[in-house]
């Protein structure tokens, strides 16, 4: 059972390689077909490897097992939240692979397969990662997310921008790339090794952590962070996912800067948790604090969005904030309700991104003001977008609502506030698309624009607009909300990820998680607020419009590659300055 | 943001990763020292498996799972390629012209495409002995097809490069390499398990057991890649043009 560890990638990789091989030769709903059934069987594997995941097991890649305890090949994790995280990506493949069902214009002449391809081999990178247990082998996965991220988000090439929003997250990405692999370089010069737990003991046995593991640190945390869009890293999020087609952006959204949060987690936790590596205040300090900086910019960017997949873009950057500052404070049951707040964001995130995609496709624009009342007759999907608002608020009974209310609990204090706040904002944003595009509520806004993406005279993804909505498109969303509430209500799913996070994660501190009346209390408030500011912001469009003093937080997000690098750099920067003081004395 | 600004961040961020990388080396090992933990272990790993090359060895054996995603990487960048540099509606296919080429670059073109197709192969072929293999190999034959192009014509070269049959090859090449793996879990013990097949005698060809076929089928689809994409980006200046802002 354990040996199959490695077909997670080696499924989806094949089945992408055999369907560029054969993909010429074949009709594309037989090519649709084949990309379907790999990756739903790569996620029935996935899940079957996780129901036997406890106790967490390592597979050496290659039969290199080793031997005193010392071995050249490379080492596959089998636990708990690898395996749940290559799950999901998984199952969100298979999302998106239905949703986008017959749905683009023409591929490229003779390449039926290819698109169903790149979304195989996403899926192979995304698991690849997710189960690494060897920081070069993570990298190189890595890397296989990026590329084919790229070539996904620029799929649309007639247009500038869609080339433009791929080559900043490929610029951007890459710069992530080149910090982790110098990083890696730095701590195999220390210890020789290059598995994650192996690292950990060669920097344990080295003794006080120096400039070297503070400097690897910041590069490989640079990287991830970058993936997971931290504040100042995160420019290139709402610019490719504004332009990446909206099976892509499930994905995006749904899971892959999802697994930067999931690498920091898993990186900090077998190489620098030692006492070789970053003491825990500093590893606190530094998350908590882009954590919350995340979080704010993340959620004030949404409320003055209209762009529809913009707007989404920024409550996905809000969202990280929350991860990174619960994985940033380093107990046992705020890992809990970060899995749990993870799983129930991404069906969330995903379900609102595939009745975007719908707008899109059948008026050709995401653009708030200019759809105001046309979607009226789409009642079904109305309702859909209401209850991903709700979910993205954390209204119990939403596996969000269980994460998030955990979370909260674990923190305490302010952080407490800043995540009601966060989620109502970002619910809130969505609540006021909802009530201006499906329900024509409020005065008409005025769609003269000065600095901003407006999101109209967008072209369909489908040949032509859509008259009537195919079923696989309403029915994905559906069911991806259907999840996002199984993880909160499934009577014991909960506690099964708990265990399953503090195997791994905690060295054996269990904690039970489950919904407690402060926790449902907090959802109420915070659904109750953003349903608030969202009827407000309607009803009174002029008051709650973006000020000019807001708008230079918006001219940050310029488009320009030079901003993003620069940004970049003062990101290392300033991580690396928050991480030093404590190991100063050292 | 203005021009100033941006200089100013990329000074500040600039000079903080650069004072964190001076002080980083200064950590590092000094130069030249005897101690090698993996270089050791991979030696001693590559000489169990009679692979001469230990590179080769590190590569399509120890590591074979990161070359597995190398070779992914590559592939994912051809297809999305092909994706990206499609024609467009708003562009049209036109026939290039084919230019005069100056006698001496002709001749010295058409003598070295065999030399340097054979040394290609050569490279790919002894991958596990010599240094070299499938990546580099692949790479050499691929660009020697494109002496066609200086010293005859682009028609000319597109006579003995059907692309179509290239993206099939690279595809093949990357499922035999995945293929070849499920059998040394089928066969052996784990996924891309080198003991399927004997591991012959020390430093001749057919040593070093499933390395010589992970490492042919990597050159398979490294030279096919570069085919691919040399050919996508040729098209793309030489042929196709864009519409007259229609």
């Amino acid at each position: 059972m354990d040996a199959s560890l490695p077909l997670l990638v080696a499924v989806p990789l094949l089945g992408a390689a055999l369907l560029v091989a054969g993909g010429r030769l074949v009709p594309r709903p037989v090519a649709e077909t084949v990309g379907c059934a790999v990756s739903a069987g790569t996620a029935a594997l996935a899940l079957v490897l996780l129901l036997n995941s406890s106790p967490p097991f390592l597979e050496w890649s290659g039969g290199w097992t080793p031997v005193q305890g010392q071995s050249v090949g490379i080492v596959l994790i089998g636990d708990g939240p690898g395996l749940g995280m290559a799950a999901l990506a998984s199952l969100l493949t298979l999302a998106s692979l239905a949703y986008s069902w017959h749905y683009f214009d023409e591929p490229p002449s003779g390449h039926a397969g290819s698109f169903p391809a790149l979304l195989l081999l996403f899926q192979g990178g995304m698991c690849g990662f997710a189960i690494a247990g060897d920081l070069f082998n993570a990298f190189v996965w890595f890397e296989l997310m990026s590329v084919v991220a790229y070539a996904l988000t620029g799929h649309r090439v007639e247009e500038a921008r869609a080339v433009q929003g791929a080559l900043t997250f490929a610029v951007v990405t890459s710069l992530g790339a080149y910090a982790l692999l110098m990083g890696i370089g730095l701590l195999y010069a220390r210890t020789g090794e290059l598995g994650m737990h192996a690292i950990g003991r060669g920097l344990d046995a080295h003794g006080c952590p120096d400039a070297l593991v503070l400097a690897a640190f910041v590069l490989v945390m640079t990287a991830l962070l970058v993936k997971s869009a931290a504040v100042p890293f995160h420019f290139w999020l709402p610019d490719a996912h504004a332009v990446a087609p909206t099976p892509v952006c499930m994905l995006l959204s749904g899971v892959m800067v999802e697994l930067g949060t999931f690498g920091v987690w898993r990186v900090y936790g077998t190489v620098f948790s030692g006492p070789g590596g970053v003491p825990a205040p500093e590893f606190e300090r530094a998350l908590v604090t882009l954590g919350a900086l995340t979080a704010v910019i993340g959620a004030v960017m949404c409320w003055y969005q209209r762009h529809i997949k913009r707007l989404l873009a920024y409550s996905t950057v809000a969202h990280t904030g929350l991860f990174l500052i619960g994985i940033g404070v380093l107990k046992p049951e705020a890992d809990d309700g970060i899995a749990l707040y993870v799983l129930g964001h991404a069906g969330v995130k995903a379900a609102l991104f595939a009745c975007t995609g719908i707008l899109l496709d059948r008026y050709g624009s995401v653009d708030e003001h200019a759809l105001h009342g046309r979607a009226r007759e789409l009642k079904g999907v109305a309702v859909l977008f209401v209850l991903g608002a709700l979910g993205l608020a954390g209204l119990p009974p939403f596996g969000t609502a269980l994460g998030k209310s955990v979370t909260e609990e674990a923190v305490g204090g302010p952080l407490t506030v800043l995540y009601v706040a966060a989620s109502a904002v970002t619910a809130a944003a969505v609540l006021r698309v909802a009530a201006r595009v499906f329900g024509g509520l409020g005065p008409r806004p005025e769609t003269g624009s000065g600095y901003e993406t407006t999101g109209s005279g967008e072209r369909p993804e489908t040949r032509h607009r859509l008259s009537r909505i195919p079923d696989t498109m309403t029915a994905v969303p559906a069911v991806l909300l259907a999840g996002a509430v199984a993880v909160g209500v499934a009577p014991g799913f909960a506690k099964v990820v708990a265990r399953a996070v503090n195997e791994t994660g905690s060295a054996g501190v269990f904690t039970s998680v489950h919904w407690t009346p402060a926790g449902v209390l907090l959802g109420l408030v915070s659904t109750l607020l953003a349903g608030v500011l969202a009827l407000l912001a309607v009803a009174r469009p002029k008051a709650f419009a973006a000020p000019d003093r807001a708008l230079w937080l918006r001219r940050l997000q310029s488009g320009h590659v030079g901003d993003y690098v620069a940004w970049v750099l003062v990101g290392t920067t300033v991580l690396g300055a928050l991480t030093l003081p404590g190991m100063l004395g050292g | 943001m203005s021009r100033r600004a941006r200089l100013w961040l990329v000074a500040v961020g600039g000079a903080g990763l650069a004072a964190l990388f001076v002080a980083a080396a200064l950590d590092l090992p000094a130069f030249g020292g005897d101690h090698h933990p993996y270089g050791d272990r991979a030696v001693h790993a590559a000489l169990t498996r009679r692979t001469a090359n230990v590179i080769a060895s590190v590569n399509f054996d120890q590591r074979a799972f990161d070359t597995l995603g190398e070779m992914t990487i590559l592939f994912a960048a051809v297809i999305g390629c092909v994706i990206l540099l499609r024609r467009t509606h708003d562009e049209h296919r036109g026939r290039p012209a084919p230019e005069k080429v100056a006698r001496p670059v002709r001749r010295y073109s058409l003598l070295v495409l065999p030399v340097a197709l054979l040394t290609g192969l050569y490279v790919i072929a002894h991958g596990q002995l010599s240094p070299g293999g499938g990546f580099q190999g692949g790479v050499v034959a691929a660009t020697s097809l494109h002496l066609l192009y200086l010293g005859a014509d682009y028609r000319a070269l597109e006579r003995v490069r059907p692309v179509a049959l290239y993206e099939t090859g690279d595809a093949i090449a990357t499922s035999a390499y995945v293929v070849t793996g499920l059998a040394g879990l089928i066969g052996g013990s784990a996924f891309l398990a080198n003991t399927v097949l004997p591991y012959g005698t020390f430093n001749t060809l057919s040593s070093g057991g499933t390395v010589p076929l992970l490492n042919a089928a990597v050159g398979m689809e490294v030279a096919c890649a570069v085919v691919v994409l040399l050919a996508r980006f040729l098209d793309q200046t030489v042929e196709i043009e864009e519409g007259n802002g229609k």
